[in-house]
């Protein structure tokens, strides 16, 4: 069914961080704990879902010369709404997150996925790859929150894994660690789609 | 006063450079840094838009938000709107000044507005209380930051095409990891602003 | 002309549904974030004032404090609010000071955005500890002493540096040995 292959397609084959590689930039900021990885996934996946499906209704309404600043607005609504939602009801989360949290407006993801696909089909669709793109972008960012954390900490989700023994490797919850850990990750995503796709072929 | 200023320009290029510290500007980071020609003209056409938005963000929070109240819910709406105006401008700019410029950028000249640092610069302005200069400074520092980091990694990557890099690692993957190490060597930059 | 209207009436209506929006977020939101602070405020307060039960707010000369008072309504300490550049932004805290016997009671980062690992050991007790009962008239020099976090001598150096710059203005208002 096209629905449910709209929805696949973010997760895995489109995954937004690990194949097209876009909004990168948060995930390699509140990566450093699992617990963030998950919160920041969630808010993302609301602004996608909501502006993807807005946008889905309003697209032929909206004149095409101004898309982008409507977009835009519409975006920056949800994203205003999230934060002030966090800032409420989760202020902990909230503050770890610091500025990504406002930063999903220019969040490549959102923008070109709206441009892309929300702005051309129906809502069902649009609501389906939304899901399926946010879907996609948690997992990824939640995987590298997991590497980065058991190696930068010696716990995951907050709860200490690796005992008293093992020293911690700083730099993977520093910047060099993000960029690392996201590079070998991409690297292997790449070695996983071409094994299959060798296989597929028979080889 | 300037020697504020002038922490605040060399923190942003080296000690918190918005690339390598930050982890901001990574998708035309990424996109552009093929080709150091391309990655320059980025980096300056940036560098325009980011001083510019910072005498944007500093007006529109003092001026208008603040003054109406509406700072907690209009904020992220009114910067990106003035940002987007902003990049507007500038294609205009370049469209009539240069042509040919304006078709080597081709579409990474209106993604400028989606670059998290532009969003990012307009965000650190309230939050850190800035003046009106300083605004400046961090934009300006925040444009050669970035400019370095895609010189840098243009380079890098022009001597990759003839490396022999995996072939599961081609692509971003290498880049990444390369931003990594480069990320590496910018952390002994630490400490190299003292506090004023 | 047709064209041209279509794309500001498009425009205007999306501009004003986003604000009413907004607006509507913010009022639903902005009590619970006030009552957020508030309670964050006095964590902090009675945090840094052992003994302290309640607390309440007094503006002296322009500039605001907390008094920590415990269940009897007996004064245990004062704290205040400091702030500065951290290594990757603003620092806050909350600091509790002890005018009778002229010394702080203890120290607590309120926000930072230090680097994990090491400059955000600052929020760490073992940090923010050696502060408790600490004389208001030593130097507040880190590698002096104060001792600071290794690796993360900006981060430290920081927080001292708040911790005296605002320490200055409220022994001014309320001296060593003096009422409060």
């Amino acid at each position: 069914m096209q629905l449910i292959k709209d929805f696949v397609n973010g997760i895995w084959n489109e995954n937004p961080i690990f194949r097209i590689v876009i909004g990168i930039c948060s995930a390699l900021a509140v990566t450093t704990s699992a617990n963030n990885g998950i919160a920041m996934g969630m808010a993302l996946t609301f602004v996608l879902t909501c502006s993807s499906i807005l946008i889905s209704l309003l697209r032929n309404i909206i004149p095409s010369k101004v898309r982008i600043p409507c977009y835009v607005i519409v975006i920056a609504t949800f994203t205003t709404v999230v934060d002030l939602f966090m800032k409420g009801y989760f202020p902990a989360l909230y503050n770890v997150m610091g500025i990504f949290i406002p930063l999903i407006v220019v969040n490549c993801i959102v923008l070109a996925r709206a441009e892309a696909f929300a702005s051309k089909v129906g809502p069902l669709r649009a609501t389906a790859d939304a899901l399926g793109m946010g879907l996609g972008y948690t997992w990824a960012i939640t995987l590298i929150s997991i590497i980065r954390e058991i190696m930068g900490t010696g716990s995951v989700f907050g709860y200490k894994i690796l005992g008293a023994g093992f020293t911690p490797w700083v730099i993977a919850i520093l910047p060099p660690g993000a960029f690392i850990v996201m590079g070998i990750l991409v690297g292997l995503m790449n070695l996983i789609t071409r094994k299959t796709a060798n296989s597929a072929d028979g080889h | 006063m300037a020697k504020e200023l002038f922490f605040i320009i060399v923190g942003s290029i080296f000690v918190n450079n918005f690339v390598f510290s930050r982890f901001l500007g990574n998708c035309p980071f990424l996109g552009v840094s093929n080709k150091t020609e391309t990655a320059i003209g980025m980096g300056i056409a940036t560098t325009f838009v980011l001083t510019m938005t910072g005498v944007a963000a500093y007006l529109i929070q003092n001026y208008v938000l603040v003054p109406f109240g509406l700072e907690d819910f209009l904020q992220i709406v009114a910067f990106i709107l003035v940002i987007a105006s902003l990049v507007q401008l500038v294609e205009m700019i370049v469209l009539k000044v240069s042509p040919t410029l304006y078709n080597a950028f081709g579409i990474f000249l209106p993604l400028i507005t989606t670059n998290c640092i532009v969003m990012a610069v307009a965000l650190l302005i309230p939050l850190n209380n800035y003046n009106l200069v300083e605004s400046i400074a961090l934009g300006f520092g925040a444009g050669v930051g970035f400019t370095l980091a895609l010189a840098l990694m243009s380079g890098i990557r022009e001597e990759l095409e003839f490396a022999d890099v995996p072939d599961a690692l081609k692509g971003p993957a290498i880049v990444f990891i390369t931003a990594g190490l480069l990320s590496m060597i910018f952390l002994g930059f630490t400490g190299l602003v003292p506090l004023a | 002309m047709n064209q041209y209207v279509k794309m500001i009436v498009v425009l205007l209506v999306i501009s004003c549904a986003s604000g009413a929006v907004l607006a509507l977020s913010y009022a639903v939101t902005n009590p619970k974030i006030q009552q957020q602070e508030l309670q964050k405020l006095q964590e902090s307060v009675l945090k840094v004032i052992p003994g302290a039960t309640k607390m309440e707010e007094v503006q002296k000369d322009g500039i605001t404090v907390y008094i920590g008072l415990d269940d009897q309504g007996n004064k245990k300490g004062i704290a205040f609010p400091a702030s500065g550049s951290g290594f990757n932004g603003v620092i806050e805290l909350m600091v509790g000071y002890n005018p009778t016997e002229g010394k702080l009671t203890g120290v607590e980062v309120l926000s930072m955005s230090e680097t994990p690992g090491l400059g955000a050991k600052i929020t760490e007790e073992s940090f923010t500890g050696q502060f408790n009962g600490k004389s208001v008239k030593d130097q507040f020099i880190v590698k002096q002493d104060v001792q600071a976090i290794s690796g993360a001598t900006i981060s430290s150096t920081a927080v001292t540096k708040a911790i005296k710059a605002s320490l200055d203005e409220i022994v001014k208002l309320y001296p060593v040995g003096g009422d409060f």
